[in-house]
């Protein structure tokens, strides 16, 4: 039974890191149709701000706001530079911010060295609480209730404020939208720019979680984020939630009980969905 | 126009002769190998610019059909005796898993739009991967395995021989290809596919013949990767295969075919200089760097690469009007 | 009359297609202006491409007598112009209030004011004001599209085929609350529906193959059995 939780908990956990990365990536696809290959990017730039700052101010909440910083300026600069020139070509979208994903890893070097970096938790969320048989580590726990409070917050945002609604409607009909006197691009570059802030901040709460931080990693979870941003639905919000969440209990399943199937369970997982419900399983659209 | 012509395939000529006499010129161990690296990495480029460039999709998982021809060939040599027979039936093996593996992904994939395809073929590709990383008896997963190449090739001299004819091989099959009718329906697909479709063209029927066709050329390159390092491993199924060929395809000119094979020979010279830099200075080992800001700036401003740069500066140089490609007017337009 | 709208040898590429090929259109403040023409001849691109959601490529529009056509699609609407689209443009998950909502640019009392006017005018959305936009009835939808376009204060409203698609009885509805509109708006009207368009029309312009060719007062139209017949094909 405590092995059952822990494998949940650990899950839970993982699928909440994966939702932080999947939120931005969800909401940037259905406002602007812009599918972002870079956000990955944004993400290890989250982990390794944080990880540096905490190295450098032994502070996990200065930490959190070096890593929302950093995703700020450069979810600016991206959207700026990589994003505004191929509005409305998907493939070139593709290209594009697949390239500067190569870019953003390889900086990741130059900046903070080649070497992965050890990432600590803080000491007030480090160690567990034990009930009964059952052990529960306290930054797990933490992770998933931060997942759960973002995904409150950006539901918050989205339904009852202007700006959300704005969004919302954006995602229906830009033209209609700009039709009415808003002025898209500017909600477009917002939500770009708050998207990116979400990555870093996945990045950041990632670092402890996983102990080490990588400039490969950006790869490896952006590809996740698409994951379950493709088996959610592109452009939804809850299906993402969702998604991460069954992506995440699925990798920490098969992972104890058929280990050899856990890398190959993600992509089981999306090609069933496209092929059969290619719109994904909480269509934003239509 | 016919002079236009006959005057480039005199041009691919002399380029061809001075490739075939090159080794026998020089002395350089070096810049064999190097060369034959090049073509290899030149046909798997090809193969991805029949996708890309004239048919328009982004495939994200090409690896997995240069892989595939690496395994076959790796295996084929070490299971049974390392002769040059034994090579040619694997590269066939190869090139038929490749058009079978091609078709049925084809058929899955191709009717997804741009970025849903660009995720399956992601997942496709991975999941080859896992099982090139779990199927241990067969690959011996990521440590991978060295066997012995047929004697022949023990001359470097004979392997570049080879690989540069199944670089021009696979140069005039592909030329051919997308000058016949069926290549002029693929460009009409770039351009405009629900035009197309609306012309009464089966597109999903195009599609899945050009993917089988650019399946099995990569194949081709991966059996000959396998030959060139006499080792494989999973590193032939990653994702740095496809991001290979992709940069190679987009610097070097998309839709241009001899754009690919300078895009292979840039970067793979780039990177061995490069390289040998970083011992003196670190910052060269973030080569790639450098060809990612290229590489964003090809797509946004220099759509046709580097030989679209090349053909336009000619047709400067004999005082033509520049003919804007219609593909790059029309992205010219969209950004 | 002062000439609110004006647009002078308006030319219009969707792609690499020619659509508008010299289109000259006025509309005068207070009346209602409607543009006829065939099906693909060009009047909503006209309506798009006053919008600046299909940027004309040379021309001039001017509004109020200040030219717009370079200005992006919110500025055009800033400066006073509302737009109901042919499918009217509903946000379909959102309810009838969000609807509107997003259509507000304050809460001042005069929009409070006009909002209070479209509700009287459209009581059906003030009864559906919960209830998501994709919910309703197309007269529904039509009326949501006008008091959405209405509440922002626009001086003219450019009113995309309102009768498409609707029930007799309701396009009944639909003219009447556009003689209300015109009372406090001007009014520039797409229709292929001849009887509505000469219910409802002051001034008529003709477009075919993306060019003017006759414009006038709706009466004359409605005597001319010939112009009809080549240019409408009825009569």
């Amino acid at each position: 039974m405590e092995l059952l939780i822990n494998i949940f908990v650990n899950g839970l956990a993982t699928g909440m890191l994966i939702f932080l990365l999947a939120a931005g990536l969800t909401l940037i696809f259905g406002l602007m149709d812009v599918l972002n290959f870079a956000h990955g990017g944004l993400f290890v730039w989250g982990a390794f701000a944080a990880v540096w700052t905490y190295t450098a101010t032994d502070s996990f909440m200065l930490a959190i706001l070096g890593a929302l910083l950093t995703g700020v300026v450069l979810g600016f600069v991206t959207e700026k530079l990589i994003i505004a020139p191929v509005y409305g070509n998907h493939v070139q979208q593709i290209l594009i911010t697949l390239g500067f994903m190569l870019v953003l890893t390889e900086m990741i070097k130059v900046v903070f060295g080649p070497n992965q970096l050890a990432a600590g938790v803080p000491s007030y969320l480090a160690g567990s609480f034990e009930i009964g048989d059952v052990i529960l580590i306290k930054y797990r726990l933490f992770i998933i209730v931060t997942g759960f409070v973002v995904f409150a917050l950006i539901q918050f945002i989205l339904k009852r404020t202007k700006i959300g609604l704005i969004v919302r409607a954006g995602v229906l009909n830009k033209d209609m939208v700009q039709a009415l006197g808003i002025h898209i691009k500017k909600v477009f570059l917002y939500t770009f720019i708050a998207g990116a802030a979400l990555a870093a901040f996945g990045g950041a709460l990632m670092a402890p979680y996983s102990g080490v931080v990588y400039a490969e990693m950006g790869l490896e979870f952006g590809i996740l984020a698409f994951i379950v941003v493709v088996i959610g639905g592109m452009g939804s919000l809850p299906g993402s939630l969702f998604a991460a969440i069954l992506v995440g209990l699925a990798g920490s399943f098969m992972a104890y009980y058929v280990p050899d199937l856990s890398l190959a369970v993600n992509m089981i997982l999306m090609a069933i969905v496209l092929i059969f419900r290619p719109q994904g399983l909480f269509a934003a659209r239509g | 126009m016919a002079k236009a012509l006959s005057l480039h395939n005199g041009v691919y000529l002399i380029i061809a002769l001075a490739l075939i006499i090159f080794p026998f010129v020089t002395e350089s161990r070096t810049w064999t190998i190097l060369l034959t690296q090049i073509f290899i990495f030149a046909i798997l480029a090809m193969s991805y610019d029949l996708l890309l460039g004239y048919t328009g999709i982004v495939s994200f998982g090409h690896a997995m059909f240069f892989g595939i021809g690496a395994y076959s060939t790796g295996i084929f040599l070490k299971s049974f005796e390392p002769t040059l027979l034994y090579f040619i039936l694997s590269i066939a093996c190869g090139m038929v898993l490749a058009a079978i593996v091609s078709f049925f992904v084809g058929i899955l994939t191709l009717r997804l739009k741009s970025h849903y395809f660009a995720m399956l073929t992601l997942a496709l590709s991975g999941l080859f991967l896992v099982a090139a990383e779990k199927w241990r008896t067969l690959t011996y997963g990521n440590d991978g395995f060295t066997f012995r190449a047929p004697e022949i090739f023990q001359d470097r001299l004979v392997f570049y021989l080879v690989a540069l004819g199944c670089l021009l091989a696979s140069f005039v099959f592909l030329k051919r290809f997308v000058s016949s009718p069926m290549g002029r329906v693929l460009i009409s697909l770039r351009e405009n596919e629900s035009r197309t479709a609306s012309l009464g063209f089966k597109t999903l029927h195009y599609k899945v013949i050009a993917s089988v066709a650019a399946g099995v050329i990569a194949s081709l390159a991966g059996s000959l990767y396998a030959i060139s390092l006499r080792f494989v491993n999973t590193s032939v199924m990653t994702m740095d295969i496809t991001l290979d060929a992709l940069l190679m395809t987009i610097i070097g000119g998309v839709g241009t075919l001899i754009g690919p094979i300078l895009g292979a020979g840039v970067i793979e010279l780039a990177q061995h200089y490069l390289s040998g830099l970083a011992r003196e200075n670190p910052i060269f080992e973030r080569w790639i760097i450098l060809f990612g800001i290229l590489y964003i700036l090809a797509v946004i401003f220099f759509p046709r690469g580097i030989a679209g740069g090349i053909q336009s500066l000619y047709l400067k140089l004999r005082g033509k009007k520049v003919g804007v490609h219609r593909s790059l007017k029309k992205r010219v337009v969209k950004s | 009359m002062a000439n609110l709208l004006e647009m002078r040898n308006v030319h219009t590429y969707i792609g690499e297609y020619h659509i508008l090929q010299g289109v000259d259109f006025t509309a005068s403040a207070g009346q209602v202006s409607v543009l006829l023409g065939r099906n693909g001849a060009g009047k909503t691109t006209t309506l798009k491409t006053i919008m600046g959601l299909h940027p004309a490529k040379s021309g001039t529009i001017l509004f109020e007598g200040k030219p717009i056509e370079k200005l992006s699609t919110h500025k055009i609407a800033r400066s006073g112009l509302g737009y109901v689209p042919e499918d009217q443009g509903i946000f379909s998950t959102l309810t009838v209030e969000e609807n509107i909502r997003v259509a507000m640019r304050d809460q001042s009392d005069a929009t409070a004011k006009r909002i209070n006017y479209v509700l009287e005018l459209f009581p059906d959305l003030k009864k559906f004001w919960k209830k998501n936009g994709g919910n309703l009835s197309g007269g529904q939808k039509q009326m949501l599209s006008m008091a959405r376009a209405f509440i922002q204060d626009s001086r003219l409203l450019l009113i995309d085929e309102p009768s498409k698609g609707l029930a007799p009885v309701v396009i009944g509805k639909v003219i009447e609350a556009i003689h209300e509109l015109k009372k406090q708006s001007t009014i520039v009207l797409v229709e292929q529906n001849f009887r509505m368009a000469s219910k409802v029309g002051d001034t008529f312009t003709l477009i075919d193959d993306g060019r003017t060719v006759h414009t006038g007062e709706m009466g004359y139209l409605i005597e001319n059995e010939e112009m009809k017949r080549k240019y409408l094909g009825i009569g």
